[in-house]
């Protein structure tokens, strides 16, 4: 027998304890029994809480005759477009806002910080009182709106909730109202995050203003901007609030959105499965969506 | 400070699980003796408390322990839904809407509670019966599958001070259908002519949202006849020219007034307290609701509740009684239930005369009580108060009807799709004709019911 063979007998033995350590995550002994101990609980509620509702959600979707039922609706038909309308004007209109503002709050000053303090108000207090407070004010007859209208200008202001337009209007209103403050800061923070010596430096190349903006700001933030519509989708096909307490899905079934339809089929119709199928029907958009965003967040660098 | 070993830790842990594994027999035994209850919370704080007195007093009474949940109707509606998906269900529950009975027996997710009702049916009235007396899909047959315990008529609510203010007298009100509901346009025309601004002769639910609007239509076909539109049998009869008539005809007397401004236009998207809300603050002059709430909901501001009429449906056009749709609500014991038998004695217990007398009595008379000859013999129900009077005359002396959900549960998909609110919309707001949309609805109707097929009547 070689030397060489000798260490090469030897060689699996140490394979097998590399990879007994690895698995131990390099812990030894009890370290690896304590670390065990409190990882069990953690991986319990895992289970209990995301993996088995995901599980038990999926396999109560899984009928493809719900898919045949939920298409064949024609109330799911327009609440898909209703969908597409309000992620499309409600994800757009809050983030090109909130770029907006969050370079107002830029300014320096007391007096805007003191009204950032007031801008966050909608977003700080609870959504539910929010919005039914606003279902009351947008009522035709005898909401603050219309009679503000009223008093103040002689005008009879239309019944907000009536019409299908008008009434998804308001709820994509209401959403933006409720969560512009939150992406406003979430900007702001990223404008702030951008060193002055860039700037300073566009100075010195004649870029102010505007242009300062489109050659350093926005190439700056492009990327958590592109980050943030795409999360801001992804919330949005989930919300619910919104809708279901501003117009109730109403009138006449009108206004639903996949996330409020759902709980209509699933507990209106009494028939969960179906209201399960409905949500599930958002997949195939919402899979991508976050594939994308996966991708995005480990993109880090930015040609300026 | 103690120290925590390794050693000491796990032998602790395993100390505990031996403890719990030697108390569970005693945990089983005390589980015999208790069941779970999920009621809806009242409209009033009194009826949550008669509950709980009817809860303390049977506990008194049998020694058994009834651990109860007292939770809003919406809510509680969306724990029983889940609660029979999952199977993970208490062992009585009250049922708060009129479609979870009829599509829970149809699917055979109920205990029969036959036994329980059957010897005290000589008591009840028929309408009671015929609303707890559901088909089951599996045994191909009907029985009871709840315990009948709260009746709902659905009376007119007027203001005396608005009629008035108009220059009229509740007394000038016609009692015939049609004469009866045109009187308040003109209540409206001189409320606003004296400068009241957003008032309006009616609160009918013409919404897709809620139960309302679908027992304000009911109300309105039968008063025009169109009462065979779900036979006792469960069939439905939208190829009967009577009942199609009716549909036109409740449809066109619903919408007109809204296209005629005299309802206010947001009603397309109330809910179902929208109504109780805006008659309470006095910007509708009647409302058609069901139960006494409307009144209840004042009973502590005395120169209100006393200010409100309270009037049962009037005569049909041709002069003969119009039945009201009536609600029926009560208990149902879900299968997969750990305490059948607690929960099988409770509800025994909770409908003996006097108890369910005691108990709806205690919540201010919101809810009739379903035992003509006990209410009839008890001055609370018919002469203590003129709004229970007229609600207890409406509910248990004149003709009732329950809603078509209890012939047939199809009727349940029917009224939660709204199919009917659905044929109003389109023609308040779509421009259809009331005939063009009924053809749509009975269309729906006929496919819904495609796939409740009942064998055997």
């Amino acid at each position: 027998m070689t030397t060489l063979s000798a260490i090469e007998l030897g060689r699996p033995a140490v394979r097998r304890q590399s990879l007994w350590r690895y698995w131990r995550g390099g812990l030894r002994g009890s370290e690896f029994t304590w670390a065990l101990a409190f990882l069990v609980p953690y991986i319990g509620v895992f289970l209990a809480f995301v993996v088995y509702p995901v599980c038990y959600g999926l396999w109560m979707g899984s009928e493809p005759k719900l898919y045949t039922d939920v298409f064949s609706d024609p109330i799911y038909q327009q609440t898909v477009v209703n969908t597409l309308v309000f992620v499309a004007f409600g994800v757009n209109l809050k983030l090109f806002l909130a770029l907006m503002l969050s370079g107002f709050f830029m300014r320096p000053g007391w007096w805007t910080k003191g009204l950032l303090l007031l801008f966050v108000l909608p977003w700080a207090v609870p959504a539910l009182p929010s919005f039914i407070s606003i279902h009351w004010m947008l009522n035709g007859e005898w909401g603050f709106l219309n009679n503000a209208l009223y008093i103040l200008f002689g005008v009879e202001g239309p019944s907000w909730l009536n019409s299908r337009w008008l009434a998804l209007g308001s709820a994509v209103y209401s959403h933006v109202w409720k969560w512009l403050p939150f992406w406003t800061v979430i900007l702001l923070a990223g404008r702030m995050s951008i060193p002055q010596d860039i700037y300073d430096a566009a100075k010195v190349d004649g870029a102010t203003g505007l242009r300062r903006f489109a050659h350093v700001t926005f190439p700056l933030l492009a990327n958590l901007y592109l980050v943030l519509t795409l999360l801001a989708t992804i919330f949005l096909l989930g919300d619910f609030n919104s809708v279901y307490f501003v117009t109730g899905g109403g009138p006449a079934n009108s206004t639903h959105l996949l996330a409020t339809l759902g709980v209509r089929d699933a507990f209106d119709l009494a028939n969960p499965r179906l209201g399960v199928a409905v949500v599930m029907s958002a997949l195939p958009l919402l899979i991508p969506l976050v594939i994308i965003l996966m991708r995005r967040l480990k993109q880090s660098e930015v040609q300026l | 400070m103690a120290i925590h070993t390794r050693r000491t830790v796990l032998r602790r842990s395993l100390g505990l699980a031996a403890a719990g594994a030697l108390a569970r027999p005693h945990v089983a035994n005390a589980a015999a003796t208790t069941a779970e209850v999920w009621w809806t919370q009242g409209f009033a704080q009194e009826e949550d408390v008669a509950f709980k007195k009817l809860v303390a007093d049977y506990e008194k009474a049998s020694g058994n322990k009834i651990e109860d949940s007292i939770i809003p109707f919406a809510p509680l509606r969306q724990k029983e839904v889940s609660a029979i998906t999952s199977g993970v269900v208490p062992d009585v529950m009250e049922y708060g809407d009129f479609s979870f009975l009829p599509l829970n027996a149809w699917a055979d997710k109920l205990v029969d509670v036959s036994d329980i009702v059957e010897p005290q049916k000589s008591q009840y009235i028929d309408t009671a019966l015929r609303a707890t007396h559901c088909y089951n899909n599996i045994t191909k047959k009907r029985d009871f599958y709840a315990v009948p315990m709260k009746a709902a008529g659905i009376p007119f609510h007027i203001w005396n001070s608005l009629v008035e203010k108009a220059g009229f007298k509740v007394s000038d009100i016609p009692n015939t259908w049609d004469a009866f509901l045109d009187f308040f346009m003109p209540v409206q025309d001189k409320l606003r002519a004296q400068g009241t601004r957003n008032v309006y002769a009616y609160g009918y639910q013409l919404t897709a949202n809620g139960v309302d609007p679908a027992i304000t239509f009911q109300g309105f076909l039968m008063a025009y006849g169109g009462k065979n539109l779900v036979t006792p049998d469960g069939k439905l009869h939208t190829d009967d020219p009577q009942v199609k008539d009716a549909a036109v005809k409740a449809i066109a007397k619903l919408t007109t007034p809204f296209k005629k401004g005299y309802v206010p236009p947001g009603v397309v998207n109330w809910n179902d307290a929208d109504d109780n809300n805006a008659f309470h603050a006095k910007l509708i002059v009647m409302d058609f609701d069901g139960s006494l709430s409307t009144e209840v909901a004042l009973y502590k501001k005395k120169e209100e509740y006393n200010d409100i009429v309270t009037r049962g449906m009037p005569l049909g056009n041709d002069g003969k009684e119009v039945p009201s749709p009536m609600p029926i609500f009560g208990a149902l014991i879900p299968k997969g239930a750990q305490n059948v038998t607690v929960a099988k004695e409770f509800l025994k217990y909770a409908i003996e005369p006097n108890v369910l007398n005691e108990y709806l009595k205690g919540g201010l008379g919101r809810w009739a009580l379903p035992l003509p000859e006990v209410a009839k013999n008890d001055p609370f129900w018919f002469k203590q108060d003129p709004h229970r009077t007229a609600y207890s005359e409406e509910t248990l002396v004149h003709p009732t009807e329950p809603l078509y959900e209890a012939y047939n549960p199809a009727m349940a998909d029917v009224s939660a799709e709204h199919v009917f609110s659905i044929a109003m919309l389109d023609v308040m707001n779509n421009g259809m004709t009331p005939e063009q949309a009924i053809d749509k609805a009975f269309k729906r109707a006929e496919t819904i019911f495609a796939k409740y097929p009942i064998q055997q009547a």
